[in-house]
């Protein structure tokens, strides 16, 4: 994991047990972990154990541990990757353990909350379609042509479970096109799984 | 054998081809599979040749022959010794092919270590992840919104989503001035005002982006700054914050000519000046925010004759202010009286304004023509004095060779005895100064090579140290690179399954080596026997031929003087002849055995190669050319 410069001295403030003690250390850490999931949170830091450390030196923490933590999350760190990093910086087993639980426990929060930077396009869940037979028009006197009238449920990511409407009509050739293409659509995902 | 073709078929495999599950071993290879498997084969070891070559077997009896031979020739190409031809795909016999596919099997390259060797590319990596994660989400059914688990929910209803949007943050640290040099206000609202980062976006989800972000510039920023240092900053010789600086003055010099050279001032115009004035403001602030960057504050005339002619404005407004309220009334009179008399006191003013100006503008004027003067009569006045110097040098000159004149002879010597004393003393200084001179280049000469020794050491000393860096970085890569591959290997392991048959291909090559082991003691048994045996036949003949030959001489003696011992001597001699025909006849008979158990063994070879049926197909596929043929003429003649 690459971390800047300004990330590397904040948390090895952190791990100094001069600056910080441990069990201000821990209320810390959840709070950092708290702050990113909470919003808006005024007092992130907020806590009389934290009071009597410079502030502006646990804003810089702050900083430093919120983007570690993310910058894990964002990589699927495991155990060993989060452990030998924080031991690079000089913390001591006490203060991974107790930094590695708290990133367990949110890990999936903090997926989600990652996983939520996305534009997601709305999920087909059912269809339902109507068959006619164009026999004539006004312009034409004999056209004998199928059309299909589709209609798509969609389940959109915006409002959960709210579901909305897809409605249009094609010829055969375009309904066959269509189901073509989902079905190399479908293909491709299965072929995208044999890697 | 069965082993020997269960591992030929499993390479077979790896390589590629498609082996039936009931092909079990090599006899069952069907000419059709034999050559799909040498093409896979040739494929795999060489590209470019197996690349020409089909895996299938054309219909045609003649295109056939042509595969044929051309796979021949490239398994003679690769180094191949056996006896090969087209013959050995199209009529195949077991042990030929036995042979050609365990050498192609063995010239197969050991892939699986090469690619262990090196790590996968991250992108492999997170596209495998990918590829997991999508198999996962793909075994997983659908389910409607109602019935959804929070298992389900993480990947079938994502939840709202955001776009990536960024906020700058305001942050306790400064990446360009050090914590120390920071002013007391910077620090106090570090301390006391600033949010803590998660509160400062407006959006919940611009946190983590504008984190992200904020990282990531960081990072980059760094990445960029190394990259400069290591590629120009090391060759300047100068600490990283010398160079900084230096490189930021350049860059602020050169913004500042750009900028001048752009908004000369355009002398009568008030736009003009007053753009300047902002630009020159600018260009203080560029100063300003910048802790090496006093190269503006110390002034230049450009922005002294700036300060001149904009001070002295919001000195008269401040007069005007001081003398608009000392005319404020004390008394407190009505408050139109009030109004009236500030508007004509407002007028007044202007028009004192006005007149002011005028005569601003006109003094201003006469300043400038008198300035325009000034100059050109000083310039008058330097060339006048440099004029009059020049004369009155002459007017010396001319002077005393006038007074000269008169004693012109004595006045001659003695100018010549001056000349020649001072040339004299001329010499004399030339010389002292050459024997200053000689030691002071010396000294310059040493120091100057000192100084070039001192600068080989250090460019010496930098190439070392760009070397270093280099070398770290190597070496970190190479770490890094080696733990990941490790990482790897350690996730591969883990998938691997773990009853691996490698302890069951142990056993079973200890159980072969016991068994060879077993054999050859059996071997050296029955050579030992082999060996006795003969030591004892042969024994036995020379005990024989010399139990016969004293039996001989005994019974010769006596054979003189007795008739019936002469009959027996007769018998005896008969009896040894015929015994030596029956041992003669005994190992002809064992020579016999062991023709015939050769000619066994040739006859089951010849059997094994199917020579029947190999027969039989040739007949048909000559059959089959000669058709080809015929159809062929057919179709000239037609054409």
């Amino acid at each position: 994991m690459e971390l800047s410069d300004s990330v590397v001295k904040g948390l090895q403030t952190l791990a100094d047990p001069a600056y910080m003690d441990f069990k201000s250390f821990r209320i810390f850490t959840e709070a950092a972990f708290h702050s990113l999931l909470a919003f808006p949170t005024h007092s992130v830091l907020d806590y009389p154990e934290l009071k009597n450390i410079d502030q502006a030196l646990l804003k810089h923490c702050h900083i430093a541990a919120t983007t570690f933590i993310l910058e894990g999350v964002k990589q699927n760190a495991d155990r060993s990757t989060i452990c030998s990093c924080l031991e690079d910086l000089r913390f001591d087993s006490e203060r991974v353990d107790a930094f590695y639980e708290l990133y367990q426990k949110s890990k999936t929060n903090l997926e989600k909350l990652l996983s939520s930077i996305d534009r997601c396009p709305p999920h087909i869940t059912d269809v339902s379609w109507r068959l006619d037979y164009c026999i004539k028009n006004s312009h034409v006197h004999k056209v004998n042509q199928p059309s299909y009238l589709i209609s798509f449920n969609t389940e959109n990511g915006e409002n959960t479970g709210a579901s909305s409407e897809l409605n249009f009509s094609c010829t055969l050739e375009q309904l066959q096109d269509l189901v073509g293409k989902m079905k190399d659509a479908a293909k491709s995902v299965e072929r995208a799984t044999q890697l | 054998m069965e082993e020997v073709d269960r591992i030929l078929i499993h390479s077979l495999r790896q390589a590629g081809t498609d082996i039936d599950e009931d092909v079990q071993s090599v006899k069952q290879f069907s000419s059709e599979l034999i050559v799909q498997a040498v093409v896979r084969c040739l494929r795999v070891i060489d590209p470019a040749v197996g690349s020409g070559l089909s895996p299938s077997l054309p219909p045609g009896m003649s295109a056939r022959f042509r595969v044929g031979m051309s796979l021949a020739q490239a398994c003679q190409d690769l180094g191949y010794k056996g006896e090969i031809g087209y013959q050995t795909f199209l009529y195949s016999n077991e042990p030929e092919i036995r042979s050609l596919l365990m050498f192609l099997v063995e010239k197969l390259p050991r892939e699986s270590a090469e690619v262990s060797d090196q790590p996968a590319g991250k992108s492999a990596l997170l596209q495998k992840a990918i590829a997991a994660q999508i198999k996962a989400q793909l075994a997983m059914p659908w389910l409607p919104p109602s019935c959804r688990l929070p298992l389900h929910r993480k990947t079938q209803s994502p939840g709202p989503c955001h776009s990536f949007r960024a906020q700058p943050l305001s942050l306790p640290y400064s990446l360009k001035v050090p914590a120390k040099k920071q002013s007391k206000e910077v620090k106090e609202y570090w301390r006391e005002y600033l949010l803590p980062v998660t509160s400062q976006p407006s959006q919940a989800a611009s946190v983590p982006a504008s984190l992200l972000e904020n990282h990531v510039s960081e990072l980059s920023a760094a990445q960029e700054w190394e990259n400069e240092w290591n590629s120009q900053g090391l060759l300047s010789r100068l600490t990283p914050e010398d160079y900084r600086s230096r490189k930021r003055m350049r860059l602020q010099k050169r913004i500042e000519e750009q900028l001048r050279a752009a908004a000369q001032p355009r002398p009568d115009t008030h736009n003009a000046t007053r753009s300047t004035s902002d630009l020159s403001e600018l260009l203080n602030s560029f100063a300003g925010a910048t802790t090496g960057g006093d190269v503006l504050t110390k002034g230049t005339r450009f922005t002294h004759s700036e300060k001149f002619t904009f001070t002295q404005e919001p000195e008269k407004a401040a007069q005007q202010m001081a003398a608009a309220a000392s005319a404020l009334p004390s008394s407190h009179q009505s408050e139109e009286d009030l109004k009236a008399q500030q508007e004509a006191e407002f007028t007044a003013l202007q028009q004192q304004l006005q007149q002011l100006s005028v005569q601003m503008e006109e003094v201003g004027g006469d300043i400038r023509q008198l300035t325009v003067s000034i100059h050109q009569v000083s310039d008058e006045l330097k060339q006048r004095e440099v004029h009059n110097l020049e004369k009155e040098n002459t007017i010396k000159v001319k002077k005393q060779t006038i007074d000269l004149l008169p004693d012109a002879e004595n006045n001659l010597i003695k100018l010549q005895s001056l000349v020649e004393a001072s040339s004299k003393r001329v010499v004399h200084l030339a010389s002292q100064w050459e024997k200053h001179r000689a030691p002071l280049i010396d000294e310059h000469r040493r120091l100057k090579e000192l100084c070039s020794n001192r600068e080989m050491e250090s460019s010496r000393k930098l190439s070392e140290i760009k070397d270093l860096h280099d070398k770290i970085r190597q070496s970190a890569e190479e770490a890094k690179k080696k733990e990941s591959l490790y990482k790897q290997l350690i996730t591969e392991y883990e998938t691997l399954p773990k009853d691996v048959s490698r302890s069951a291909y142990t056993m079973r090559i200890l159980e072969i080596v016991g068994n060879i082991k077993k054999q050859k003691e059996e071997i050296t048994k029955i050579l030992s026997d082999t060996k006795e045996l003969q030591k004892e036949i042969n024994g036995l003949t020379g005990k024989l031929d010399r139990t016969f030959a004293v039996t001989d001489e005994l019974v010769f003696k006596d054979a003189k003087k007795d008739e019936s011992v002469r009959k027996s001597y007769k018998y005896l001699a008969a009896l040894h002849e015929n015994c030596t025909q029956l041992i003669q006849t005994i190992e002809d008979t064992g020579s016999i055995m062991r023709e015939i158990r050769d000619l066994e063994e040739q006859i089951e070879t010849e059997n094994g190669k199917k020579t029947v049926s190999n027969l039989e197909k040739i007949l048909e596929d000559y059959k089959a050319i000669r058709q080809e043929n015929s159809a062929l003429a057919a179709k000239i003649r037609e054409g």
